[in-house]
């Protein structure tokens, strides 16, 4: 072969690529024909083999026109394959529209009982303050949810709290207290614990469930004060209610702590009881070995429903244990 | 306890707005429950103020009460109604004997009276105000003295007293019909009042029908007493009522009040009905009496409790100011003497309580805790709630006392804890698993249209060991029903099924200490054939299945349910999960397919091909489990994808070729099964 015939062959190959390239359909189609052209055993690698055969001093101008016949191709499949791409693209695009406004395809939705999320939110803020979580019994004995509690045998006191009484001479637990006394029983001062659980009073009407949460906690460490008790619930109920909020605290009585409080907030303009808190009453303490001289303590307990009430604008009570689940599901 | 407002100016001097006295009564522990402004002809411009008196503080179960605290919180003088001199113009022979737990009595004989007089006009008005029932002059009297001074009359009529009076215990068995035609039999823990022939009072709480006062009745004796807090207490509970008396009599009524109330009773009675007065007859045990108590108080220690900086003048000016009598003693305390008023001063912590009221809860300082640090560790219990809430369900909370019907259909013929009052048979029995609970709760959302249900609950249940003990459980259990997922509008979706369960109590204890096999069970309201119990590792951790259909039936529920149960504290998680290696080498996986018999369940499959699968056996799926046409009536086929890897190689098809054979022959000759070609 010489130059002149490759350089036939060339401009042959040149000017027949542009159609042959332009009527390739798809993409499998135009590899098919960029294989003929620079595949293994394409035209151009046939022609680059035929080099061989041409004089020694031609080779070189051969060997540049090829190339540039070869970089021609090249550049001639990227930009059909771009135009190619962007057709099979805009052909499914069209195609594969959706209505955007139909409903999308969801999966149940668990939801925690809004007692379980008072309780985590309120021993969340607690814990954070160093406060281990305590539980007992719900099923008690007189001792530990009134005796060892300062209340004795038939005291007026025990009006307060209708009780439950069970068939095995124990009672329903009447509020989280008694969880007070075992955990002082059971290990040594400083304290610092809550006690969250289930409490049961003989009482039903709108305001009141026979069964009900609390939250119990008590501190018992060397300078424990009403003034840290104050304070104490003061930030928490700020943290619980996620802003400022209106306290005051009132005397008040409870067998088992003296002096004895009551916290109200302001809460739409009244004054709603919310807690009921006071320091340990040395009969309590001594009770169960606490030496009143090097320590002192405060409790505190409040009602869990009262405070989900509150924070989440329950306005019935019921609702925490009828389970409808167009309730449950919004918690 | 309610009064008129304007009654406490018979007592104090103070001029401050109904709203005022609320305030600072509420301040000082003394609850408002309410109170109404209101017009009257005879009081004028008045307030009805309704009290709610905590246990501790009987004394201010009286107007006189609540005029004392008001004039220590005011700091102004307080005193006494006016009584009119009473000139007793007779003596009655009757006598009185008292006894260690009654020790004052006192009375005196009132006759030749009219009982056809009405009671003066500010007396009716004021028991109005009170609610209080206007009967006749007589009671009427006793009735306000009870709300005037807080002291509890009585008037017997004194014709139907038969000889002296005692105050004495009850004798076992002894029978006494009340005023309101209870008759209660008493026994010898109960305080009475007896005459010579029997008892005439339930003391301290009603008098008796017998003697009691009618509109015939010309002669009366009225008895003003004393009797212990301890003996009246829970005395006319147990009978199942509550007098004004005996509320007051079991707080503790002032110890030396009791002649001042019987000469103002008298002098009213005098005023209103006529009639001659004998002289007083009365008998004590000054023994038995209450005693005014020494108390010392450190004002630095209280100081430190409550934060203050009270001195010791402002806090002998506050004690004085409540009538407790303060004198500075020569260790520096403060020493006060508690009054015959006040049963709730008894220790130094009950005048850190005074001190903090007079100061005002309020304005008591404030001071943050200092946060200490713990180590927190994630409890079963929330981690169990979390789960469940990411796989979709709905925590409940029901309550542990159920009736009796639900016991004996998912009780299991568990003895159990029974509620002895309880507030209805529904309420009447605790329960011993959770299952009734969901079940109820389930056909409750049912019947308000809400077909796919999936809910938990994690609760406590009771279990008594003999007839004492009571061992709690904590249990968390959950429901399916209805749905795999929410229909849409695309694809309806299938209804639940046992795996769907089984899956869920997978997923459930995915971090646990892994389900180790599933057992058939005898749990009689769950299907024989679809409920297994849950083992993890050799303990038997609780159950699953569906719903016996003889229940379903029972409770009339058309859809199949499905209910796991796990105890809670049976489960340990793992705080702390260590990263595992896993082969960078590729993994290879044949599809086996086996016939056998129907009754070999898959966890025997299982275990005979991971026992033979040789040692790069990686994992196994089940994908198909077939009975039916093409395969012999006892057969099923079973078909498994079972994968190999090493750590340390690619592994080669012999090395595959050679695992398949001996799980094939392992089948064969240990389960008879076929592999399916």
């Amino acid at each position: 072969m010489d130059l002149n015939s490759l350089k036939k062959q060339i401009s042959d190959i040149s000017s027949r690529s542009k159609h042959v390239f332009d009527a390739a359909s798809s993409k499998p189609e135009l590899d098919d024909i960029y294989r003929s052209f620079l595949g293994k055993k394409g035209e151009v690698n046939i022609l680059l083999k035929s080099l061989g055969s041409l004089p020694q001093d031609k080779r070189k101008d051969a060997g540049l026109l090829l190339n540039k016949l070869k970089e021609e191709l090249e550049s001639l499949y990227t930009s059909t394959s771009q135009t190619l791409i962007a057709l099979v693209n805009s052909e499914r695009l069209a195609k594969d529209s959706v209505d955007v406004t139909l409903p999308g395809f969801q999966s149940y939705k668990g939801s925690l009982h809004p007692v379980s999320q008072t309780i985590k939110e309120i021993s969340d803020f607690f814990e954070r303050m160093g406060f281990d979580i305590e539980t007992g019994p719900e099923a008690e004995i007189d001792y530990y949810n009134f005796e060892a509690l300062n209340v004795p045998k038939d005291h007026p006191a025990k009006d307060m709290h209708d009780t439950f009484y069970l068939s095995n001479s124990g009672l329903l637990r009447t509020h989280t207290s008694p969880v007070q006394i075992r955990t002082m029983e059971k290990s040594e001062p400083p304290h610092r614990i809550i006690c969250p659980g289930k409490v049961y009073r003989k009482d039903s009407d709108l305001t009141h469930t026979p069964m009900f949460h609390q939250i119990e906690g008590l501190v018992v460490e060397k300078d424990a004060s009403f003034a840290q008790l104050k304070g104490l619930l003061n930030d928490f109920l700020e943290d619980f209610f996620g802003e400022k909020v209106e306290l005051r605290f009132r005397p008040s009585y409870f067998p088992f702590t003296e002096p004895s409080a009551e916290a109200d907030i302001r809460w739409k303009k009244n004054w709603l009881e919310v807690l009921g808190c006071g320091m340990v009453h040395p009969n309590v303490l001594e009770g169960v070995g606490v030496d009143t001289k090097e320590y002192s303590g405060f409790a505190f307990g409040l009602g869990v429903e009262r405070m989900a009430m509150l924070k989440y604008d329950i306005p019935d009570l019921r609702a925490f244990f009828e389970n409808d689940l167009r309730f449950l599901k919004q918690f | 306890m309610q009064f008129s407002k304007n009654w406490l100016r018979d007592f104090i001097d103070i001029d401050l707005s109904t709203e005022d006295i609320c305030y600072q009564l509420t301040m000082a522990g003394i609850e408002v429950d309410s109170f109404e402004n209101i017009k009257s002809k005879i009081t004028g411009n008045d307030s009805i103020i309704k009290l709610d008196i905590t246990p501790n503080r009987g004394d201010c179960f009286s107007v006189l009460g609540v005029a004392r605290e008001l004039a220590a919180i005011n700091n102004v003088k307080f005193k006494l109604p006016k009584i009119q001199a009473i000139k007793s113009t007779f003596e009655d022979n009757i006598s009185v004997n008292v006894c260690a737990e009654g020790p004052i009595y006192c009375g005196r004989t009132v006759r030749n009276f009219n009982m056809d007089s009405v009671s003066l006009p500010l007396i009716a008005e004021r028991l109005r105000l009170s609610d209080q029932k206007l009967i006749d002059p007589v009671v009427d009297i006793t009735n306000y003295i009870l709300l005037e001074f807080g002291q509890p009359l009585h008037a017997f009529d004194r014709d139907k007293l038969t000889g002296d009076i005692s105050v004495r215990l009850a004798k076992k068995k002894e029978h006494l019909t009340l005023l309101d035609d209870q008759e209660l039999v008493l026994d010898d823990t109960c305080l009475v009042i007896s005459d010579d022939k029997s008892a005439v009072a339930f003391a301290g709480i009603m008098g008796g029908k017998d003697t009691s006062v009618t509109p015939s009745t010309s002669s009366i004796f009225l008895e003003s007493a004393y009797f212990k807090p301890s003996i009246i207490r829970g005395k006319a509970r147990r009978f199942g009522f509550q007098t004004d008396a005996s509320l007051r009599f079991e707080r503790g009524i002032d110890y030396e009040i009791q002649e001042i109330a019987l000469n103002r009773a008298t002098s009213l009675l005098k005023e209103t009905v006529g009639g001659e007065v004998s002289s007083i007859i009365s008998a004590s045990r000054a023994k038995e009496l209450p005693k005014h108590k020494r108390i010392n108080v450190d004002i630095e220690r209280t100081n430190k409790i409550l934060g203050t900086t009270i001195s010791n003048s402002s806090a002998k000016k506050y004690f004085n100011s409540l009538g407790l009598s303060p004198e500075n003693t020569k260790s520096g305390d403060i020493s006060v003497l508690s009054p015959s008023w006040r049963y709730d001063i008894n220790i130094e912590a009950d005048l850190v309580e005074e001190l903090a009221r007079m100061e005002g809860y309020d304005s008591l300082p404030r001071e943050s805790l200092s946060p200490v640090y713990k180590k927190q560790i994630q409890s079963n219990e929330s981690h169990l709630r979390n789960s469940l809430v990411s796989q979709g369900f709905n925590e409940i909370v029901s309550y542990a006392f159920i009736s009796k019907e639900d016991h004996n259909l998912f009780g299991q013929k568990q003895k159990t804890l029974d509620v002895a009052n309880p507030l209805s048979q529904n309420m009447s029995v605790m329960r011993t698993n959770l299952a009734s609970g969901l079940i109820n709760t389930f056909l409750y959302n049912l019947n308000h249209g809400q077909e796919n249900q999936r809910l938990f609950e994690i609760g406590n249940t009771f279990h008594t060991k003999n007839s004492k003990e009571v061992v709690e459980q904590k249990l968390v259990a959950g429901l399916i029903s209805g749905r795999k997922q929410s229909d849409n509008w695309k694809d309806k979706s299938t209804e639940v099924t046992f795996y769907d369960l089984k899956g869920a109590v997978q997923d459930l204890l995915t971090d646990s200490n892994q389900i180790s096999s599933l057992k058939n069970c005898n749990i009689d309201f769950l299907h024989p054939g679809m409920s297994s119990y849950i083992f993890c590792g050799k303990e038997n951790v609780g159950f699953l299945g569906s719903i016996h259909p003889d229940i379903l039936d029972k409770l009339g529920v058309k859809e199949d349910l499905f209910l796991f149960s796990i105890d809670v504290d049976k489960l340990s998680f793992d705080s702390f999960k260590s990263f595992k290696e896993f082969s960078k080498f590729p993994s290879s996986s044949r599809d086996l397919a086996f016939l056998i018999n129907k009754e070999i369940d898959a966890f025997s499959v299982e275990k005979v091909i991971k026992g033979s699968a040789g040692e790069y056996y990686k994992r196994l799926e089940i994908f198909d489990v077939y009975e039916g046409k093409g395969v012999d009536d006892h057969k099923k086929s079973i078909a498994l994808s079972i994968t190999w890897q090493s750590n340390t190689k690619t592994l080669l098809d012999s090395d595959i070729d050679k695992a398949v054979e001996k799980i094939v022959n392992s089948v064969k000759k240990e389960l008879g099964g076929e592999l399916r070609v």
